[in-house]
C-alpha cells in the first residue's frame, strides 16, 4: 500500500465509515417515520472528511463541527448509543437530550459541540487550540466548518488570529459545494478558496474528500505541523452531501447529473475496492459491515427502550453553582 | 480600610486572581501597557505578568468571546473585555448562542469559567454608539449571570468572585464610575453574587437601582431627607441573580418603590423589577411603583440633551414624591 496508511487503519477508517453511513440512513429513516423530532442535517457522502480527518487526531486533542455534526462527532468518537438516544430525546443521550442533532457533544473526547449556528465554531476552536499553547500542553483542534461557514466573519477573524498567535488548528472545509441551496459560485467572491487561506499565512491544500486515506495523510501532516509548533493549516476538503441541506429538502436545485457522479464516487465504495486490491477479503469487509448493523440495531434498541427525561430537568445544567443557579432560575410556578 | 479608585479596585481584583491562579488571563483589545485599556482597567498588569497573561487582540468582538469560551472550555479561566458594551452586539453570537447556551446544550458536561468585562452608560457625550446601557439584553439571556456595581469595593469583591466562578459572567462596569472613589478592605475579601446592600437605609420609600444610577439615588436620598422624607436605597450589585427578598423586605417596610436604571425605560430592567415587585408584594404597595429610566430615544451627543434623556437626581426625588402624594 502507497500511503502512510496501514492496511489495519485503513479497515478501521472503513469501519468508522460504515458506522455512520449506517447511523445517517437510520436516523434519516426513523425521522421520515416520525420517530425522531426537530430537524436534522444528514452527512452521508461525506463520512471520508470525517473519518480520515478525525482519525489523524490523538489523545487529548480537540474536535468542533457543524450542524451536519453526526458523521464527525461519531468519526472522533461518539458513542453510536448516546447519539441516537440524544437525537430520540432521551435522557441518556449524550447531551441528556437538551441539545439534539446540532448540539451533540462529548467533551471527555475533547469534542467540544457540533453548533447550529454557520460559522461559530471557528473562534470556538481556536479557543481551546489557545489553551493548549498557553497550557503547553501539544494538543491540536480540529475545527470542521462546511463551505458556507468561509464567507461569516468569524472564520476570518478567527483565521487570521490563529496565524498572528501560530496556534495548533487545522482548519478544515468540508465542501459540499452547497451553502444550503446557494452553489459556491454563487456566493464565493474568488473562485480559489486557497488564496483565501493562504493569504492569512498557512498552508492551504485542497484534498479529494472522498478519498479517506487522502483526507486522512492531508490532514495528518497538518496536524503533525500544528503540534510541532508549526501553526495553523487549512484543508480543503472536496465532498458531496447525497441528501438535501436538511431532512425535507429533496436538493432539487442540485443536477441530477451532479448527484448521479457524486454517488458514483461513493467514499465507502472508494475504500471497500482499496481494501480489496490490497488483499483484504470480502468476507472480512462484509462481516465489518453486519458487525456495525449489529451494533447499531442495538443502539436503536437500547434508545427506544431509554426513558424519556423528566420535565423538571429541564431546570438543571442552566449553572454550574447551584446556589445562584436556583436564584437566578427564580420561582418555578408550574 | 484604604481609599481606592474604582479603576485601581478592578485592577486589584484582577493582580489578585492572576497571581492566585495562573490559567488565569486577560485577553481583549488595546489591555496592555501602555494603553492599558481604553478605561485603564487594566493599566499596570502587562509588565508584570508573563506575556501571554495579558493577551491584546485584534478588533473582532465576536471572535474575542469565541476564543475565550473555547478556551474556558479546554482548561483556563479567561477574562475577557469588550471595550464598549455597544460591542456587545457585535458578540452577541458568541455571547447568547455559545457563552450563555454551552452547558446547557451539552447536558452539563463542561464547567464555563469565563468572564466578560465591559463598561456602559452615558454621561460623557459618548453618543448613541458608545454610551449604552444594554444590561436589560444581557439578563433577558438564560445561563448569563450579570453583576454591575456601583462602588470600588464591591467591584472589587464582585470581580474576584467572578473569576472564580464555574459559571459566564458580565461584569459591567461604568465609564464613569472608574475615577470615583470608595473604601476597600485591606484584607482578602470576596461579596458573594446574588446578594444586595442596602447603601442607605429608610422607611418612607424604597429606591432600587444599581451602577452610576445608585449614585444618583444617593444624591436623590440625600435631598429627600432634606425635605423630610426618609428613602431606602438599596444595590442589587448583581442582577442575575437577584435578590429580590431584601427588595421585597423593603417594600413590606416602605410600602412604595421607585426603580432607577439608566437603559431605556421601555421593555428595560426597570420593568423586571416592577413587575416582581408587584407580583409578589401587590397588597403592600401603597402607590403605583415607578420607573425612573431613559427616553425611549437613542442616546444624543449633546450634553444638554443627553442630559435630559438620561436619568437624573430630580426625576428620581420626583418619581419618590409621586408614590407619597398618591
Amino acid at each position: 500500500m502507497a500511503s502512510e496508511t496501514d492496511r489495519k487503519d485503513l479497515l478501521e477508517m472503513f469501519r468508522s465509515m460504515v458506522r455512520i453511513r449506517l447511523f445517517e440512513q437510520a436516523a434519516y429513516d426513523m425521522y421520515m417515520d416520525g420517530e425522531l423530532p426537530g430537524f436534522m442535517h444528514i452527512s452521508i457522502g461525506q463520512e471520508a472528511t470525517s473519518v480520515g480527518a478525525c482519525s489523524a487526531l490523538g489523545e487529548g486533542d480537540y474536535l468542533t463541527s457543524t450542524h451536519r455534526g453526526h458523521g464527525d462527532t461519531i468519526a472522533r468518537g461518539l458513542s453510536i448509543e448516546s447519539a441516537m438516544a440524544e437525537l430520540m430525546g432521551k435522557a441518556d443521550g449524550a447531551c441528556k437530550a437538551k441539545g439534539g442533532s446540532m448540539h451533540v457533544a462529548d467533551f471527555g473526547l475533547g469534542i467540544l459541540g457540533a453548533n447550529g449556528i454557520v460559522g461559530a465554531g471557528m473562534p470556538i476552536a481556536i479557543g481551546s487550540a489557545l489553551s493548549s499553547n498557553y497550557l503547553d500542553r501539544k494538543t491540536v483542534t480540529l475545527c470542521f466548518f462546511g463551505d458556507g461557514a468561509m464567507t461569516t466573519g468569524p472564520t476570518h477573524e478567527a483565521m487570521n488570529m490563529a496565524t498572528l498567535w501560530n496556534l495548533p488548528v487545522v482548519f478544515v472545509r468540508q465542501n459540499n459545494l452547497y451553502a444550503e441551496s446557494t452553489p459556491v459560485r454563487e456566493y464565493q467572491g474568488i473562485p480559489d478558496i486557497l488564496k483565501w487561506a493562504e493569504s492569512y499565512g498557512m498552508p492551504a491544500t485542497r484534498v479529494d474528500g472522498n478519498d479517506v486515506q487522502a483526507v486522512h495523510d492531508t490532514v495528518l501532516t497538518a496536524v503533525e505541523r500544528a503540534r510541532s509548533g508549526g501553526g495553523p493549516s487549512f484543508v480543503e476538503s472536496e465532498t458531496y452531501r447525497w441528501f438535501g441541506h436538511n431532512i425535507g429538502d429533496p436538493g432539487k436545485g442540485r443536477p441530477p447529473e451532479e448527484v448521479t457522479a457524486w454517488k458514483a464516487r461513493d467514499p465507502l465504495v472508494i475504500c471497500r475496492s482499496v481494501l480489496l486490491d490490497d488483499g483484504a477479503d470480502e468476507a472480512s469487509l462484509s462481516a465489518i459491515e453486519s458487525e456495525e448493523q449489529e451494533k447499531l440495531a442495538k443502539a436503536i434498541e437500547l434508545g427506544r427502550a431509554a426513558a424519556l427525561p423528566k420535565l423538571e430537568d429541564a431546570l438543571t445544567d442552566v449553572y454550574g453553582d447551584q446556589t445562584l443557579a436556583a436564584a437566578a432560575l427564580g420561582e418555578v410556578r408550574r | 480600610m484604604t481609599e481606592i479608585l474604582y479603576r485601581e479596585a478592578i485592577q486589584q481584583a484582577l493582580r489578585e486572581e492572576m497571581l492566585r491562579d495562573d490559567t488565569v488571563f486577560l485577553i481583549g483589545e488595546d489591555l496592555r501597557d501602555p494603553w492599558g485599556g481604553t478605561y485603564k482597567a487594566t493599566a499596570g498588569l502587562s509588565p508584570d505578568f508573563e506575556d501571554k497573561r495579558v493577551l491584546n487582540t485584534p478588533i473582532a468582538e465576536d471572535t474575542i468571546i469565541g476564543a475565550a469560551l473555547g478556551a474556558a472550555l479546554s482548561g483556563t479561566r479567561p477574562v475577557a473585555e469588550l471595550m464598549y458594551i455597544d460591542f456587545v452586539m457585535r458578540a452577541m453570537d458568541a455571547v447568547v448562542n455559545q457563552v450563555a447556551k454551552v452547558r446547557y446544550m451539552s447536558g452539563g458536561q463542561s464547567d464555563v469559567p469565563l468572564v466578560i468585562r465591559t463598561q456602559g452608560g452615558g454621561g460623557r457625550s459618548s453618543a448613541a454608539q458608545h454610551g449604552n446601557s444594554l444590561e436589560a439584553w444581557l439578563c433577558h439571556v438564560p445561563g448569563l449571570l450579570i453583576a454591575m456595581p456601583s462602588t470600588p469595593a464591591d467591584a472589587k469583591g464582585l470581580l474576584k468572585t467572578a473569576i472564580r466562578l464555574n459559571d459566564p459572567v458580565i461584569f459591567i462596569e461604568h465609564k464613569l464610575l472608574y475615577a470615583t472613589k470608595g473604601e476597600v478592605p485591606d484584607d482578602e475579601y470576596t461579596i458573594p453574587f446574588g446578594v444586595a446592600d442596602i447603601k442607605r437605609e429608610g422607611t418612607d420609600v424604597t429606591i432600587v437601582a444599581a451602577s452610576r444610577a445608585l449614585l444618583f439615588s444617593l444624591e436623590a436620598a440625600e435631598e429627600l431627607a432634606r425635605e423630610g422624607i426618609s428613602a431606602e436605597v438599596i444595590d442589587p450589585r448583581t442582577l442575575v441573580p437577584l435578590d429580590e427578598e431584601t427588595i421585597f423586605e423593603s417594600v413590606d417596610k416602605t410600602n412604595r418603590l421607585v426603580v432607577v436604571a439608566e437603559g431605556a425605560e421601555r421593555c428595560g430592567w426597570t420593568a423586571e423589577i416592577a413587575a416582581r415587585v408587584q407580583e409578589a408584594r401587590f397588597y403592600s404597595l401603597d402607590a403605583p411603583i415607578q420607573r425612573v429610566a431613559a427616553l425611549n430615544v437613542p442616546l444624543p451627543f449633546q450634553p444638554d440633551m443627553e442630559r435630559y434623556v438620561l436619568p437624573s437626581v430630580k426625576d428620581i426625588v420626583a418619581a419618590a414624591k409621586r408614590t407619597l402624594d398618591a
